[in-house]
């Protein structure tokens, strides 16, 4: 593992526009053939790390390896990348088979070589009947397809995918999510795709990078992530809906709860009386409508999604509290129903909001 | 072959041979792609930035060549200007041309009165009599071609049948060349010409008309018919009177008063200005929709049927025997300056019609729909969201056109060659002539001009762009 | 009888909406009709006279059509214009001056030249016919009957050569100033658009004098270079192209960057392309200001005549005939078709181009 060079490797990366820092010292490794998604919020530089691993922009200091070679100063046409971006960013006065064909013409390809990739990746794609039409002529879910062709054409060594189903509506942007985990299957390149969107994080990367105002959170594989959220931002950014978080107060290994509730808690660490908090899943909650269980609460709001229900509830106190339960339950509001925890499913953050750790 | 031109020749080699060489030293080309490798070479020096200095140098390698041109032609002479301005003789090699300080300035400015160009030095008696003429000019000139193209886009900008057409028809004079332009008027101002010919065969059928008897008769039946018609329309619509047909009585009332001519009882003249401004003060009345407008439009129509009958149309309409005019030659007239503005105004409107144009169909139009809404009166949707919306536009159109009229030249030496005498001399024929026409052609004396011209038009455009960011500020 | 009065007035809309000609829509219309009359009676009337024969246009004939006296051959005396005497009873006889014309003037018919008889003048009307004088327009142009100095082809060539070259040169080194300035961020772009804005308010007329210098050193004067080269760079191109250059998405620029492109290739295929509505309107703009140029041709190119442009050399024709008004008024309308005829066939594209692009 160690002797062959990463696909990408990023080392202390930092960028700044004049006064403003956007990326704080970024140290990342990106193995060949891996599926890597950078998720956060918006402005947390996720763009801005995939623009400086293309070239686009250059970063201010750090050093950007490609298959072990340095490319910090290597223009972006000559990185052997291609892109999809975000508004797709197809040529709209050439056909789909020069918006394909044009990069491979610059590098002086034979005419007879360019034809046969267009050729193949339209196939790969099924756009083989649209390569006269312009890019005007086509709808949102074909245009996406052209624009992955003309990654694609290129025979990357890495694809990078800016926000690309951001522009697309939500039938067509689960259709596209499973046909990219299909073509990264198919092709098996290194693929870096960029999003806000935690769903599309969970369910196409092998792993995810989660990132918050220039600084890595945590990475890992999807479900790692979600079982073992390294700090409350994480846990709180992904999964859907959002954890529940409670506060309360940790005595040595008992967890008081603002709300009333009293467990014992397996920590590592004892604590001293700091201000902690609790994070809960909904779906780990249990419900029982006669009222019984650890804690009342009154139902504020709900939803019946028909498989699912989703309460909005909330303690004496005021805190909220969001529950999902797999089932179809009469409810109504102001009703009071009793609610279950299991010490097993809590996440328990301490003052720096830090995941604490447990007993093994 | 002059040295600038070898270094032209020189760099021109530079390009096609070291382009050449290095475009096929660093990239294949294959036969077909021989358009390819044009446009490459065209884009050798920018490609040759990027090579040596990476993206960053592209920029300043795509600006050398507009502003190298700015430089030696823009920049360099408006710099030159000064330097030439301080030297004297006829030489055309700046190194020969001796130093004279600032004689020519001295010259220019040698007058008793600089209100009265005739007390000045030669030179300061065509400067400033060419400067005057051309401040007449723009005062006039501006202020009304600004407010006539306001009007014909306002007019255009309805919604009307044809717009295409109409916009195209006032565009069009602005396709034409100054040459083209004065040909046309040249000839339609002759002496002999079709304007002439009009007014003679016009004030002949006037003439003939009033002396059939009974038009007096007749003249004034139809009058009163039509005003009695035109004050029911006005008053009749809705609570408030109509301001279009207001504005049609207006029209009516104004020629009234000219021809009843009430102010002849006080010996004075101008009963035509009496009574369009009559009629504008009622217009104002009707449109601001003040409390008196009914009763003023009854008032006005009383006045109106008086006059009426005291009117004799059969000397009114008398016009006598029409001489024919030498519009562009005759002195002390006006005419010729009255018709330079007029070919000025033809020949430049429609441009500044289209930009402003523009500048109201940027106007959302849901701001007049709310106004409607809101009962809004037209001239007060026009005051007070017309205008200030498209102020901007106004003030481009008015900037524009200002600079425009001060260089005014090719009309004015075509039509009427600043003549008759020195009525329609204007500042650039000054330098023009001073320049270029004379057997010594005295350049600093020019140049002298020049400067003195770019600081007046300089403080003029200042002066108006501060006026308007003060109105703005407001 | 009003609702026909309602039919007749409709303006516009469905029946029930239709509403009535206003007396505000009679203002417009008379309004436009009045100023569409200024505008094209003086441009028909120059048109009708330059089809007249030269007697018509000399003698300032003000009748629309061009009438031309019929003449006959007469024996022993050569061709001779005719004349219609009606006598007392209303019989018409044709007939042809004799001798001088006086109150009483002799005349012959033209079956029987010796015998003369007088007549009052006022009995004789001319003998017309309508006739289009071709003669107007082709002895210019064809160098006969003694016009030789009006050099047609010589001036529109040179007027078409710098018309267009001047047009070329203007779009091609605008629109790199354009791009420039809208795509590219780098030190010293604030101070070149101010130098820019600054050209703006240098009128042409203020350094005409220091202008001749430089284009007399560089060796250009009395070329058709000298016309064409300080005009090419525009602040006014450089503006419009600029505005409309920022309008391109940067997307498609980096799309073309990752595609391998170099600057000057994203200049050529992706730029150039996406600013044709811009460069159309700065070409109209840019042929129109060449081609009616005047005062600048006037000083470089006057001592020249093989150099005229057709401005000049109507300018020239005009001052040296300028009693020939048949042959000015003819030349004036070959001068002007070219341009009428441009703007008749694109007239829809330059208003709305004009208008639209155009200083914003």
């Amino acid at each position: 593992m160690t002797d062959l060079p990463h696909a990408l490797e990023l080392r202390d990366i930092r960028k700044a526009f004049g006064a403003v820092k956007v990326i704080h010292g970024i140290d990342l490794e990106i193995e060949e053939g891996e599926f890597v998604v950078f998720v956060g919020p918006s402005g947390c530089g996720k763009s801005t790390l995939l623009r400086l691993i293309a070239g686009l922009d250059d970063p201010t200091s750090g050093d950007i390896e490609l298959q072990g070679k340095r490319v910090n100063t290597v223009p972006a046409s000559e990185r052997g990348l291609s892109m999809v971006f975000q508004s797709y960013a197809l040529y709209p006065h050439m056909s789909v088979r020069a918006n394909l064909s044009f990069g491979l013409e610059n590098l002086n390809m034979p005419r007879a070589e360019i034809t046969r990739r267009v050729d193949d990746a339209a196939k790969l794609l099924q756009i083989d009947q649209l390569l006269d039409r312009r890019p005007g002529q086509l709808s949102g879910g074909q245009r996406q397809r052209v624009a992955i062709g003309r990654a694609i054409v290129r025979e990357p060594i890495i694809f990078l995918f800016d926000e690309p189903l951001s522009n697309l509506d939500a039938e067509l942007r689960l259709q596209m999510r499973v046909e990219i985990s299909n073509l990264h299957a198919q092709l098996g390149n290194t693929m870096i795709y960029v999003t806000h969107d935690q769903v599309e994080a969970m369910t196409m990367a092998d792993r995810i990078v989660v990132l918050r105002g220039g600084r890595i959170e945590q990475q890992g594989r999807p479900l790692d992530l979600y079982n073992h959220p390294a700090n409350r931002f994480v846990a709180g950014f992904i999964g859907a809906p959002q954890m529940n978080f409670l506060a309360g107060r940790l005595e040595g290994r008992t967890l008081r709860l603002d709300c009333g509730l009293t467990r014992e808690v397996p920590v590592a660490v004892p604590g001293k009386g700091e201000a902690v908090s609790l994070g809960i899943r909904p779906e780990a909650i249990g419900v029982s409508l006669d009222g019984q269980g650890d804690e009342v609460v009154t139902v504020r709001n709900y939803e019946q999604l028909g498989a699912i229900t989703y309460i909005y509830a909330a303690f004496a106190n005021g805190e909220t509290l969001t529950v999902q339960q797999a089932a179809q339950i009469p409810l109504e509001r102001g009703q009071r129903i009793g609610v279950r925890f299991h010490t097993e499913t809590f996440h328990i953050f301490g003052p720096d909001e830090r995941a604490l750790e447990m007993q093994s | 072959m002059s040295l600038a031109g070898s270094l032209m020749l020189g760099l021109l080699l530079a390009w096609g041979l070291g382009g050449t060489v290095w475009l096929l030293t660093t990239r294949r080309y294959r036969v077909t792609q021989v358009p390819r490798f044009a446009m490459d070479l065209l884009g050798f020096p920018v490609e040759l930035a990027q090579r040596l200095f990476g993206r960053g140098g592209v920029p300043y390698a795509l600006l050398l060549p507009n502003m190298l041109i700015f430089g030696l032609f823009t920049f360099a002479p408006m710099i030159l200007n000064f330097y030439v301005s301080f030297t004297g003789g006829s030489s055309i090699i700046l190194f020969e041309r001796p130093w004279v300080g600032l004689s020519k300035y001295v010259d220019i400015f040698a007058c008793e009165s600089y209100l009265v160009p005739k007390t000045c030095s030669n030179a300061g008696y065509n400067f400033f009599t060419g400067l005057y003429n051309t401040l007449w000019f723009v005062g006039i000139q501006v202020p009304i071609m600004c407010a006539v193209a306001l009007i014909t886009a306002l007019v255009v900008n309805r919604d009307i049948k044809g717009r295409g057409f109409w916009r195209a028809m006032f565009f069009y004079p602005v396709m034409l060349s100054p040459v083209v332009i004065a040909n046309i008027w040249n000839w339609v101002l002759h002496r002999k010409g079709v304007l002439n010919a009009g007014l003679d065969e016009m004030t002949g059928a006037l003439n003939a008309l009033a002396g059939l008897s009974g038009f007096d008769m007749v003249m004034t039946v139809l009058l009163a018919i039509v005003l009695m018609v035109v004050t029911e329309r006005a008053l009749r619509a809705g609570a408030e009177p109509s301001t279009a047909w207001t504005a049609l009585f207006a029209l009516i009332l104004a020629l009234l008063t000219a021809w009843a001519n009430p102010l002849s009882l006080l010996d004075l003249s101008g009963s035509l200005w009496l009574g369009l401004a009559l009629g504008a003060g009622l217009v104002w009345l009707v449109a601001a929709g003040h409390r008196s407008a009914r009763i003023a439009i009854m008032v006005a129509a009383a006045l109106a049927a008086l006059m009426l009958l005291s009117i004799q149309f059969s000397t009114v309409f008398d016009m006598g025997r029409y001489r024919p005019n030498n519009w562009l030659v005759t002195p002390n007239t006006g005419w010729p300056f009255f018709w330079l503005v007029f070919v000025f105004c033809w020949s430049h409107m429609g441009f500044y019609m289209l930009i402003l144009l523009a500048g109201l169909q940027a106007i959302p139009r849901d701001l007049y729909e709310a106004a409607k809404m809101d009962a809004t009166r037209p001239l007060r949707a026009f005051t007070r969201i017309t205008l200030p919306l498209v102020m901007p536009t106004l003030t481009v159109v008015i900037v524009l056109s200002l600079i425009r009229s001060f260089q005014i030249f090719d009309e004015v030496y075509l039509l009427t060659g600043g003549g008759p005498g020195r009525e329609t001399y204007m500042i650039v024929q000054n330098i023009y002539e001073v320049a270029f026409t004379n057997s010594q052609p005295d350049y600093g004396q020019a140049a002298a001009g020049s400067v003195l011209m770019a600081v007046i038009i300089a403080v003029f455009t200042f002066f108006q762009l501060w006026l308007t960011r003060r109105q703005s500020e407001l | 009888m009003s609702r026909l009065a309602t039919f007749l007035t409709r303006t516009a809309g469905t029946p029930d909406r239709a509403e009535r000609f206003g007396v505000t829509d009679l203002l417009a219309y008379g309004y436009l009709l009045f100023g569409v009359l200024i505008v094209l009676v003086p441009v028909a009337w120059t048109f009708f006279s330059s089809i007249k024969p030269e007697r018509a246009v000399d003698n300032f004939d003000t009748r629309l059509l061009p009438y031309a006296q019929i003449e006959a051959e007469i024996e022993g005396q050569g061709p001779k214009p005719l004349w219609v005497h009606t006598d007392e009873n209303g019989d018409e006889v044709l007939v042809f001056k004799a001798g001088p014309t006086r109150r009483e003037t002799e005349v012959a018919r033209p079956e029987a030249p010796d015998a003369v008889f007088t007549v009052p003048r006022s009995s004789l009307a001319p003998h017309e016919t309508i006739s289009v004088a071709v003669e107007n327009y082709l002895d210019p142009l064809l160098k006969r009957n003694g016009q030789e100095n009006f050099h047609f082809f010589t001036y529109l060539y040179n007027s078409v050569f710098v018309t267009v070259v001047a047009t070329l040169i203007t779009l091609l080194i605008n629109a790199m100033a354009g791009f420039a300035l809208s795509k590219y961020r780098f030190r010293g772009r604030l101070t070149f658009t101010i130098l820019i804005v600054a050209t703006l308010l240098i009128p042409a007329s203020i350094i005409l004098v220091s202008l001749f210098f430089v284009v007399w050193s560089f060796g250009i004067f009395g070329s058709l270079w000298g016309v064409i080269i300080p005009a090419a760079a525009t602040p006014t191109g450089v503006f419009l192209l600029r505005q409309y250059m920022l309008t391109i998405p940067d997307e498609l620029l980096e799309a073309a960057r990752m595609d391998a492109a170099s600057e000057w290739r994203i200049f050529w295929r992706i730029i150039i392309p996406l600013s044709l509505p811009a460069l159309s309107v700065l070409a109209i703009l840019s042929v129109i200001w060449r081609w009616n140029d005047f005062l600048w041709p006037l000083i470089v190119l006057i001592s020249d005549p093989r150099q005229h442009t057709l401005q000049l050399g109507l300018t020239q024709f005009a001052g040296e005939f300028n009693t020939d008004f048949h042959y000015i008024l003819a030349m004036t309308v070959v001068t002007l078709l070219p341009i009428t005829l441009v703007f008749v066939w694109l007239q829809r594209f330059i208003t709305t181009g004009i208008a639209t692009t155009g200083l914003k």
